[in-house]
């Protein structure tokens, strides 16, 4: 797979599931939590997430995401913690810093469900291929020129970033500065955007050509090389995760009455 | 029975005046090997796209005639229809990829998923389509990291696999290098012989002669003549209308070797027939390399250079090389380490170790700005530098880059214009210019700053006969002004013909370097480079 998609395929068990298994995961890892309504409920999505990124051998890949997530949720933390109109109870200060528990409640709250939602895509990103998610998706009827612009966006798009490095030193070599003042770097713009969507279109339009030539706009329904083989836990799972949901739904409208 | 029949077909192209494709009116019958050969422009390429009716389907434009193929109007079946029975190739084998799929064996099986085609089917053909072009270890490869030759045997797989039954390829191999060029030649053989009706533009003359039925000899839109090579080659004047017959064509017709239909030969093994049976004694004369007197002083000194990409692999190691006034070539095939060298002689790779002189000035240190007014570099595609609106702004960019008076930029781009054959289209827009027109833009461009050395990377891409005439022109007026001009090429017998000094490449060492005669005459050198010889060369080995 190309360096713009985070899948890389570790041949667990998590990636022969059906896409749409583990599409219905990441809404019920959502839904779960917050139709609960109880905050002990992120934490053990959480955990699910982490324990289903540890069998697809992906938690490794999934940490610079995490980290990512924990500057915003450091961010919260503290807006919320110092700053938030329902603080009343203090529960601790540093210096002059004088954190709540209200807002402190309130950003945990938000804290886990960021989390909670990072780590369910992560589960999805990282264990399913783009191509394999279009085939799936076009075998359920969706267009395939919307299946090529997705796919194009794993393939093409790198290959323009690769070409911006050779466009940037054709224009150093005719003299042109890249380094120094503002205007300076502002100026090198130009000569460097301009090459890179002319030589793209020109490319478009080769590409388009290529994609015609064989066969891409027939009206006849598409084939696909590989039929996926059913996966025994797909089905299962996907009914466990819609009683789960429903389940939960159940408890919370109860438990109101 | 004929498979492409057309007739009094006209075209021209969208907001132009001029008639692209002037009354062409032609038969090719199923099986045949047609080779369609002309200057830049002379509708070699349009008459191609009308046989699977991109003309006038994609392109539009004003069409009359009519084009039949295998019974069906080309004009109007739809292209995706159409190639079910032609499949076409073309020149950049980077912009033929869907970009849809990860694998190989994915891009080959494209079309036939577009086709409906059932999964089984599919499997059985791509699997016989990668075992025929000999890339079936690459079928789990992205085709996108695959080299120029693999990944145009990889667009011939894609096209082959839905099995129309006529091949057109533009130019297919303008883009290789000498080994790529010869595996698509390689594989197009074995068409012709599985009885594929096969259409091939190209500019490689010797090659096309070798294996054409009939060539169609085009001019301004026109059809000039329909024969055999030996009829089309054994033409008067077919340098007046942009083509250079192979070599052996016009070393037989200086020695007046005529075959028994009165035609010259094209190709070697019929040179050396006639020759033999002519009873007489000829010797092809060596080519004279000058040898200037060059300044005593060398141009750049290349001291115990190393460098690599990455830790793990070495580019060079301890590389020690000087460069003189003499006009040099540097050849080699993709992955040799050309491309890098003349980098780090531009200063846009920095060296791990070793120094690099330019005269008595250690570049190492130095930026690519520092030396644009010294170095000049033209990239392989003219298209990674081109941004401005008009030809002559775009050449006078790099001269204003690096502090010349406006008068003088201008003056240095005319002259510069005038050399590359550019005169006249100061005002067009760059990208109005078809791509060999370009590139003598970019090359303008890069000569206009009046730079002491002067790189090209694969001038001689995309170029008719007169686009390798001027650029060899070029290169002999830049030398006699005392420039070092220094260029990577594929084409062996344009570094025969205008290059005083040649540097053979392979694995990141120098295997050869002294004369372009010299050069070509050490076999071992040029196997183990996996170079062949130019074919006037070989042609003279032959002769003794």
């Amino acid at each position: 797979m190309s360096d713009f998609s985070l899948y890389v395929n570790k041949g667990t068990w998590l990636n022969k599931m059906h896409p749409y298994t583990k599409l219905l995961y990441i809404l019920a890892a959502i839904c779960i939590p917050v139709i609960g309504g109880k905050l002990w409920l992120f934490p053990v999505m959480i955990l699910c997430s982490i324990c289903l990124l540890a069998c697809g051998r992906t938690l490794r890949r999934a940490l610079p995401l995490v980290a990512f997530s924990f500057t915003l949720i450091i961010v919260i933390f503290l807006i919320q913690g110092l700053f938030n109109h329902a603080n009343e109870t203090i529960l601790f200060s540093i210096g002059i810093l004088t954190f709540y528990k209200e807002g402190l409640l309130y950003a945990t709250r938000i804290g886990l469900n960021i989390l909670n939602m990072l780590l369910s895509f992560a589960v999805f990103v990282l264990t399913t291929s783009p191509m394999e998610l279009v085939d799936e998706l076009e075998k359920s009827g969706f267009s395939p020129k919307f299946g090529y612009i997705i796919n194009s966006v794993f393939q093409i798009i790198p290959q323009m970033m690769k070409s911006k490095d050779t466009i940037m030193d054709a224009q150093r070599s005719r003299g042109m500065e890249t380094e120094g003042k503002l205007w300076v770097r502002v100026k090198a713009l130009f000569p460097m955007i301009s090459p890179v969507v002319m030589s793209s279109l020109v490319n478009t339009r080769e590409r388009a050509i290529a994609l015609e030539v064989r066969g891409f706009g027939r009206k006849n329904k598409k084939t696909f090389l590989y039929e996926r083989p059913k996966h025994k836990g797909d089905r299962a799972i996907g009914v466990f995760l819609v009683l789960m949901i429903i389940a939960v739904t159940v408890w919370r409208i109860v438990s109101c009455l | 029975m004929p498979v492409i029949e057309i007739e009094h077909l006209k075209y021209k192209y969208p907001n132009t005046k001029r008639l692209a494709l002037d009354d062409i009116s032609l038969t090719i019958e199923k099986g045949e090997f047609i080779g369609i050969v002309g200057r830049n422009g002379a509708g070699k390429s349009t008459l191609s796209q009308a046989m699977i009716g991109l003309v006038p389907q994609f392109y539009k434009g004003a069409y009359g005639g009519k084009v039949i193929v295998d019974g069906v109007l080309a004009d109007t079946c739809p292209v995706e229809e159409m190639c079910e029975k032609v499949g076409l190739i073309f020149q950049n084998p980077f912009n033929q990829l869907s970009g849809a799929t990860e694998t190989v064996y994915g891009e080959v099986a494209f079309g036939l998923q577009n086709l409906g085609i059932p999964a089984d089917e599919m499997h059985k053909r791509v699997e016989k389509v990668l075992k025929q072009l000999d890339i079936w270890q690459y079928k789990d490869r992205n085709p996108f990291n695959l080299s120029g030759g693999q990944m145009q045997r990889v667009a011939i797989a894609s096209v082959l696999v839905m099995q129309p039954g006529i091949i057109i390829l533009d130019e297919p191999t303008s883009q290789l290098d000498p080994e790529g060029t010869e595996e698509v030649f390689r594989v197009v053989d074995q068409l012709t012989e599985a009885g594929f009706t096969i259409i091939m533009i190209e500019q490689k003359l010797e090659k096309i002669a070798k294996y054409c039925d009939r060539i169609i000899l085009m001019n301004d839109g026109k059809m000039v003549d329909f024969d055999t090579p030996e009829k089309i080659f054994s033409m008067d004047d077919l340098t007046g209308i942009g083509v250079e017959p192979p070599v052996y064509t016009t070393f037989c017709r200086e020695h007046d070797l005529k075959r028994q239909d009165g035609t010259y030969p094209v190709n070697l093994e019929d040179t050396l027939s006639i020759v033999r049976n002519s009873g007489k004694k000829i010797l092809l004369e060596e080519k004279k390399t000058e040898i200037r007197k060059v300044a005593p002083q060398d141009v750049f000194r290349v001291e115990d250079l190393e460098f690599s990409y990455n830790h793990d692999v070495h580019i060079f190691e301890k590389l020690n090389l000087f460069l003189d006034g003499r006009s040099t070539a540097i050849i080699g095939q993709n992955g040799a380490g050309k491309t890098t060298l003349v980098r780090l002689l531009k200063g846009l790779l920095k060296p791990q170790s070793g120094r690099i002189w330019f005269g008595e000035d250690d570049i190492s240190g130095k930026t690519v700005a520092m030396l644009a007014d010294k170095v000049g570099y033209v990239f392989q595609n003219p298209d990674d530098q081109i941004f401005k609106y008009k030809v002559i702004d775009e050449v006078m960019y790099g001269p204003l880059n690096i502090g010349m008076s406006e008068k003088e930029a201008r003056d240095r781009s005319m002259k510069a214009l005038e050399l590359m054959g550019l005169k006249g289209k100061e005002q067009m827009n760059p990208y109005d210019l078809e791509l060999n027109e370009r590139k003598m833009t970019a090359i303008a461009s890069v000569v206009a700053m009046d730079t002491d050395v002067l790189i090209l990377d694969e001038p001689t891409i995309a170029q008719d006969y007169p686009g390798r005439e001027l650029i060899g022109g070029m290169i002999r007026e830049l030398s006699s002004e005392g420039k070092l001009v220094i260029a990577i090429l594929h084409d062996m017998d344009f570094v025969e013909k205008h290059f005083e000094r040649v540097i053979v490449m392979a694995h990141g060492k120098i295997l050869a370097d002294s004369t372009a005669l010299q050069v070509f005459a050490q076999d071992d050198v040029l196997r183990e480079a996996r170079l062949q010889k130019p074919y006037i060369t070989e042609l003279r080995q032959c002769l003794g």
